[in-house]
C-alpha cells in the first residue's frame, strides 16, 4: 500500500480548542503516528467520549465515532469485537475515562481487548469550565475552583496496571514526537494499551502548566536500566511492582515513558477464538453473511438441527 | 373425559420444581397436547415458595392459564397452606404426610402478609389451629377435594434401598414423586413420560435411569390406587411436531435465525436466560460445521451493553441486547445516541414489576410509555410487542429487519410472563422468514462519505470497515456526521430523523401491526397488547358462550402505532363497550391510543400484582363491566 502523508489524516474541520490547548499536541502526534504506521483510514476507527478532548475524531480523516460522556471504551468494545480487523483508538478526557466512564476503563483492562486508549489528562473538566477532574490532587485549587478540591486523585498508571492493561505509558502533549513514538508502540501492541497524556489546560488549570512540567518531567527510557517489558510470565509480578512504584513518583520529578508492557497475555479476541473457533479475523461477525436470496442461513433443516433439544415429535399412541 | 387439565405444583425454591415442567411439558406435547406452564417465584435462590402452574389442552394449542386447578401437588407444607383455595371441588391434592402436623405459624419462609391473611381465613372457616392435617381435612370434607397423602420419607427409602442413594440424594427426587403422581392420575402414556424424562435428564444417564424407574413406580402405584380420574380427551393434534420452549428461548431462537452476530448483556431477571442460551450457541454449529459466530459479551453494566451494541451495529453486525426495567433505565442515554445516528440496534426488553427493584421476578406491562419516551430529546424508535411465543420468535427476527430497514433503534417489548412461560408452539414457518438489511453496505467507495444526506432520510449505510470514512456524533451533525449547530441544518436534520418514522408508518402493513380477533358483529371489544393476547383470545370465546359477543384487538406494534386500523375498529364499537386490558395501573396502551387517535377509553381491566392475568378473572372482570356497568376492574388473582 502506498504510504500516506501526515496531511492525509487531517480533515477540514476547524479545531475549536482554545489556542495553545494541549489537545493540539495530541492530535498532531496521532496524525504523525497514523502516517508512520501507514494506517488505512477505512479500517481505522477513532472513538471518543464527550469533552474538549473528545472532539478529536472530527479532526482526523479516519472513521470517527464521537459518543457519550464516559462511554467511548464501551462503544469501541462492540466495534472491535464485531470486527477485530479494525484498528481502534479511544480518546477521552480524564473526567470522561476516569470519572464517569471508569467502570469501562477497568473492564477493558480485564479483557485486554486489542485497542489503544489515550487519556487527555488536564486535571480538570475542560468543556464544563474547569471543575476538578479525578486526577486533580487533594487540596489543590485550580483557578476555576472557588474552593480547594477535597477528593484524592486517582493514579491513572496504577489503576491501569491493577486493571490488567498490558501496555501502560505516560506522555506529555507538548513533546509531540515522544508521544508519537509511544502511540505507535501502543497501537502496535497486541492488547489493551493506555497512554496517560499530561496536557496543560491553559484556560482553567493554573497549577499544571507548561511551566510546571518543564523542569519536572523526565523520560524513563533515559535510565539504561529501565526495562518495563515482561519477557517471561514469571516476571509479571515484579515488573508490575516496579511500575506501580514508579507510578507513585509525582513531585519534583515526574516520569514519562513506558511503565509496563506485557506482550504475553492473550487478547480478548484470542480468548474468544480459542473458546469458539468460528470466531476469527478472517471471518469477523460483522462481515459474515447471514442470508442468501433473502432467506436466513438458518432454514427449516438448520433450525431442526440447531434446536433439536427443543423439538418434540408428536406420535399418536 | 376433560378436554383440559389444570395443574399446580408447589414447593420451595431450589427443590427441583422446574423439573416437573421440563418433564411434563414435552411429555404431553409428544402426544399432541398443547402445553402452557408458568413459573412463579420470589427473588430468592433457595427456600421461598415457588410454584409451577400448567395447563394441558387437548385442543393441541397452548391455552391460557386459569383457576381453580384440577390438581395440586404440594412438595411441602407451605404449598398446602398457600394454595388451599386454588383447587376445585372434585380436584386432587397430593401432599406429604410427613408434614401433617406442621402448623401454619411454623412456616418461617412465608411472608407475614400472607400468613396473617391465611390465619384470618382459616379462623373464619373454623380450621383451628391451622395445620396441614386440619387444612387437608377441611378440603376433603367441606370442599370435596380428593386428598392423596403420601409418605415422601417412605418413598425416599425406596430410592436409598433400591438405588443406593444417600438420604440427601434421595431428597432431590421430590419432584419425581409429583411427576409420577400426575402421570398416574392422568394415565399419561409411559413412553411419553420417558421421553419427557429423557429431554430433561438425557445428559445424565444415571439420574435418568433412576428417574425412569422411580417415576414409573409412583405412577403405577397411584394409578392402581386411584385410577385415572384426570385422564384427558384425545388431543386434536393439529401439529406433527412442537417446539417446547420458554419466551426467552423463543426469542433467542428468533435472534439466531435473524442473524444475530453480536449480543451484549448484563445479568438481570427475567432477561438473562436469553443471552445465556445465545452463549451456548456462539459457534452456530451444525454437524460440526459452523454457520458463523455470535460474539456475546457479558459487560460491566447495561450502559456498556447498549453502547457496545451500538458500536457493533456500526460495523454491520446484527446487534442486540436483552434487559429488563432497571437495565433499560441505565441504557436510555445511549438509546438517544443510536436514534440520533440512524443506528440499527435491537433492545429486547422483558418487563418486570417496577418501579425500582419492584417485583424483580414477577411480570408487568408497565414500561410501555417509558420505552416510548425514554431518553431526552425527540427521536424516532420502534416498539414491537409480542403476544405469545410464536410471535416472540418472529418478532425477534423482524426487529432486526425493521432496525436495518428504517435505521433506528427497535425495542422488542416482552414481559416476564412470556419470558418464563413454557409453551408448546408449532415449528415456525421458516420459508416465510425474510432477512432484509435495507441500505446496509459492506463495500463502499473509499474516502469520506456523506452518511446523512439531507435529501435522503434513509440513506446508504456503509459500515465501519467498508472502505468509506464515516463520522458519527451525538451532537447535531451535518451530512458527514460532523458537529453542526447551524439552525437551518438543525431543522433539516431534525425533520430528516422523523421522516424515517413517516416512511415506516406508510410502509409497514397495519395488518401486521394490529389484529382483530373475533366475530365481525361483536358488541364488546377488548383492547390489549403483549401477553394479554393469551387469555384475551380465549376470554372472547368464553364470553361468547356466556352470551356476550366479544372481540379482541391485539396491538403488536406500538410505535409506529397502526392508528388507521385501530381507529377503524374502534369506530365500530360503542365506546362504553371498549375495554382496555393491561397489566399496569394507567392503561398505558390505551393512553397511547388516545394520544394517537383521540379515542377516549372509559373501561379498564387492569392488573399489577405481578402475576399473570388469568382467564377466569379476565372473564369475570369483563362481565362485571358489561353486566354491572363497572368502569375499572382491578384483578388480583394468584399467589
Ligand atoms: C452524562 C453527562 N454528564 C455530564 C455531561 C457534561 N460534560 C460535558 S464534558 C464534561 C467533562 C469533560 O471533562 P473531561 O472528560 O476531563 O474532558 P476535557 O473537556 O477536560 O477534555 C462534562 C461533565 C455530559 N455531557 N454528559
Ligand atoms: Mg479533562
Amino acid at each position: 500500500m502506498a504510504s500516506r502523508g501526515v496531511a492525509s489524516y487531517r480533515t477540514e474541520v476547524w479545531s475549536d480548542w482554545c489556542p495553545g490547548c494541549g489537545d493540539f499536541g495530541i492530535l498532531a502526534a496521532m496524525q504523525k503516528a497514523f502516517a508512520e504506521l501507514n494506517l488505512d483510514p477505512a479500517t481505522t476507527v477513532v472513538v471518543s467520549g464527550i469533552g474538549c478532548s473528545s472532539k478529536t475524531p472530527h479532526f482526523l480523516n479516519v472513521n470517527g465515532v464521537h459518543t457519550l460522556h464516559g462511554r467511548g471504551i464501551a462503544f469501541a468494545t462492540g466495534i472491535k469485537l464485531a470486527n477485530p480487523n479494525l484498528t481502534v483508538v479511544i480518546n477521552g478526557g480524564d473526567g470522561d475515562l476516569l470519572g464517569i466512564g471508569v467502570a469501562h476503563f477497568v473492564a477493558l483492562g480485564r479483557r485486554n481487548l486489542d485497542v489503544t486508549v489515550i487519556i487527555h489528562n488536564n486535571q480538570v473538566y475542560g468543556l464544563t469550565k474547569g471543575q476538578a477532574s479525578p486526577t486533580l490532587r487533594k487540596g489543590e485549587q485550580v483557578k476555576s475552583l472557588p474552593v480547594p478540591n477535597l477528593q484524592d486523585a486517582v493514579n491513572p498508571i496504577a489503576l491501569a496496571i491493577a486493571s490488567g492493561y498490558t501496555f501502560v505509558a505516560r506522555a506529555y502533549s507538548l513533546w509531540v514526537d515522544h508521544l508519537k513514538e509511544i502511540l505507535k508502540a501502543a497501537i502496535s501492541h497486541k492488547g489493551s494499551a493506555v497512554i496517560d497524556v499530561l496536557q496543560p489546560c491553559i484556560t482553567y488549570n493554573d497549577i499544571y502548566t507548561a511551566e510546571f512540567y518543564k523542569d519536572r518531567l523526565y523520560k524513563l527510557e533515559d535510565d539504561p536500566e529501565w526495562d518495563p517489558v515482561v519477557r517471561d510470565p514469571g516476571e509479571e509480578e515484579e515488573k508490575k511492582a516496579t511500575a506501580l512504584k514508579k507510578a507513585e513518583e509525582w513531585g519534583t520529578r515526574i516520569p514519562v515513558g513506558v511503565f509496563y508492557v506485557n506482550p504475553l497475555k492473550d487478547t480478548y479476541e484470542d480468548r474468544l477464538a480459542k473458546r469458539n473457533p468460528a470466531y476469527s479475523r478472517e471471518n469477523p461477525p460483522a462481515f459474515q453473511s447471514i442470508y442468501s436470496e433473502g432467506s436466513s442461513l438458518v432454514g427449516p433443516e438448520e433450525f431442526r438441527k440447531l434446536f433439536d433439544r427443543f423439538i418434540v415429535k408428536v406420535s399418536r399412541r | 373425559m376433560a378436554s383440559d387439565l389444570h395443574l399446580l405444583v408447589g414447593g420451595a425454591q431450589g427443590s427441583g420444581l422446574e423439573t416437573t415442567m421440563q418433564v411434563l411439558a414435552p411429555a404431553y406435547a409428544s402426544l399432541g397436547y398443547g402445553v402452557m406452564a408458568n413459573r412463579e417465584y420470589f427473588s430468592n435462590i433457595v427456600g421461598r415458595h415457588s410454584y409451577i402452574h400448567m395447563r394441558i389442552s387437548s385442543s393441541g394449542e397452548p391455552k391460557a392459564l386459569q383457576y381453580p386447578v384440577d390438581f395440586i401437588g404440594a412438595m411441602d407444607a407451605e404449598s398446602v397452606f398457600t394454595h388451599y383455595d386454588d383447587i376445585r371441588e372434585g380436584g386432587f391434592l397430593l401432599y406429604d404426610m410427613g408434614t401433617a402436623r406442621t402448623r401454619l405459624v411454623q412456616i418461617a419462609s412465608m411472608e407475614p402478609d400472607l400468613r396473617n391473611r391465611l390465619l384470618e381465613n382459616f379462623k373464619k372457616l373454623g380450621i383451628q389451629p391451622p395445620t396441614v392435617e386440619s387444612v387437608v381435612s377441611y378440603l376433603e370434607k367441606d370442599v370435596g377435594v380428593n386428598v392423596i397423602g403420601l409418605s415422601f420419607t417412605a418413598l425416599f427409602e425406596v430410592l436409598i434401598k433400591k438405588h443406593g442413594l444417600t438420604r440427601a440424594q434421595a431428597q432431590r427426587f421430590r419432584s419425581s414423586i409429583l411427576i409420577g403422581a400426575i402421570a398416574g392420575l392422568s394415565g399419561l402414556d409411559r413412553e411419553a413420560l420417558e421421553l419427557g424424562l429423557e429431554k430433561r435428564f438425557g445428559s445424565r444417564p444415571k439420574v435418568l435411569e433412576i428417574n425412569k424407574d422411580f417415576v414409573a413406580s409412583v405412577a403405577d402405584e397411584i394409578e392402581r390406587e386411584y385410577g385415572t380420574p384426570l385422564k384427558l380427551a384425545e388431543p386434536k393434534a393439529p401439529y406433527s411436531e412442537y417446539v417446547v420452549a420458554s419466551g426467552n428461548d423463543a426469542v433467542a431462537m428468533g435472534k439466531i435465525v435473524g442473524g444475530v452476530r453480536y449480543q451484549a448483556y448484563y445479568p438481570i431477571t427475567p432477561a438473562s436466560d436469553e443471552s445465556v442460551l445465545l452463549e451456548a450457541y456462539e459457534g452456530l454449529k451444525i454437524d460440526g460445521e459452523s454457520l458463523g459466530s455470535i460474539a456475546i459479551l457479558q459487560t460491566e453494566d447495561e450502559i456498556a451493553a447498549i453502547s457496545s451494541v451500538i458500536g457493533a451495529a456500526l460495523t454491520g453486525a446484527r446487534s442486540s441486547t436483552a434487559t429488563s426495567g432497571p437495565g433499560f433505565s441505565l441504557m436510555v442515554e445511549a438509546l438517544g445516541w443510536a436514534g440520533k445516528n440512524d443506528v440499527p440496534i435491537v433492545v429486547t426488553y422483558y418487563q418486570r414489576g417496577g418501579p425500582s427493584t419492584g417485583l424483580p421476578t414477577r411480570g408487568s406491562q408497565s414500561d410501555l410509555l417509558f420505552t416510548l419516551f425514554a431518553s431526552h430529546g425527540e427521536f424516532p424508535r420502534m416498539i414491537l410487542s409480542s403476544g405469545d411465543h410464536l410471535e416472540a420468535f418472529y418478532d425477534a427476527i423482524e426487529a432486526y429487519n425493521l432496525a436495518e430497514k428504517y435505521q433506528m433503534p427497535v425495542i422488542h417489548l416482552l414481559d416476564k410472563f412470556l419470558a418464563n412461560m413454557v409453551a408448546s408452539m408449532p415449528i415456525p414457518d421458516l420459508e416465510g422468514v425474510r432477512i432484509e438489511r435495507g441500505e446496509t453496505i459492506f463495500e463502499a467507495p473509499r474516502g469520506p462519505f456523506k452518511r446523512f444526506p439531507r435529501d435522503k432520510p434513509i440513506a446508504p449505510r456503509p459500515v465501519l470497515g467498508s472502505g468509506a470514512i464515516t463520522w458519527y456524533t451525538g451532537d447535531e451533525h451535518d451530512e458527514y456526521g460532523h458537529i453542526d449547530e447551524d439552525p437551518v441544518n438543525r431543522n433539516i436534520m431534525y425533520e430528516r430523523r422523523w421522516k424515517k418514522m413517516e416512511i415506516a408508518d406508510k410502509e409497514i402493513p397495519e395488518e401486521f401491526r394490529a389484529k382483530y380477533y373475533g366475530p365481525e358483529d361483536a358488541k364488546v371489544l377488548l383492547v390489549g397488547w403483549g401477553s394479554v393476547k393469551i387469555p384475551a383470545l380465549e376470554a372472547i370465546e368464553v364470553l361468547g358462550e356466556e352470551g356476550v359477543r366479544a372481540a379482541y384487538l391485539h396491538v403488536r406494534m406500538l410505535s409506529p402505532l397502526p392508528k388507521r386500523l385501530i381507529s377503524d375498529v374502534l369506530s365500530r364499537f360503542d365506546p362504553e363497550n371498549v375495554i382496555a386490558v393491561e397489566a399496569n395501573y394507567l392503561g398505558q396502551a390505551s393512553k397511547l391510543i388516545t394520544m394517537e387517535t383521540g379515542f377516549l377509553f372509559k373501561k379498564f381491566v387492569l392488573k399489577w400484582t405481578g402475576r399473570p392475568i388469568y382467564l377466569n378473572e379476565l372473564v369475570e372482570g369483563v362481565l362485571d363491566i358489561v353486566k354491572n356497568g363497572r368502569s375499572r376492574v382491578v384483578l388480583s388473582y394468584g399467589k
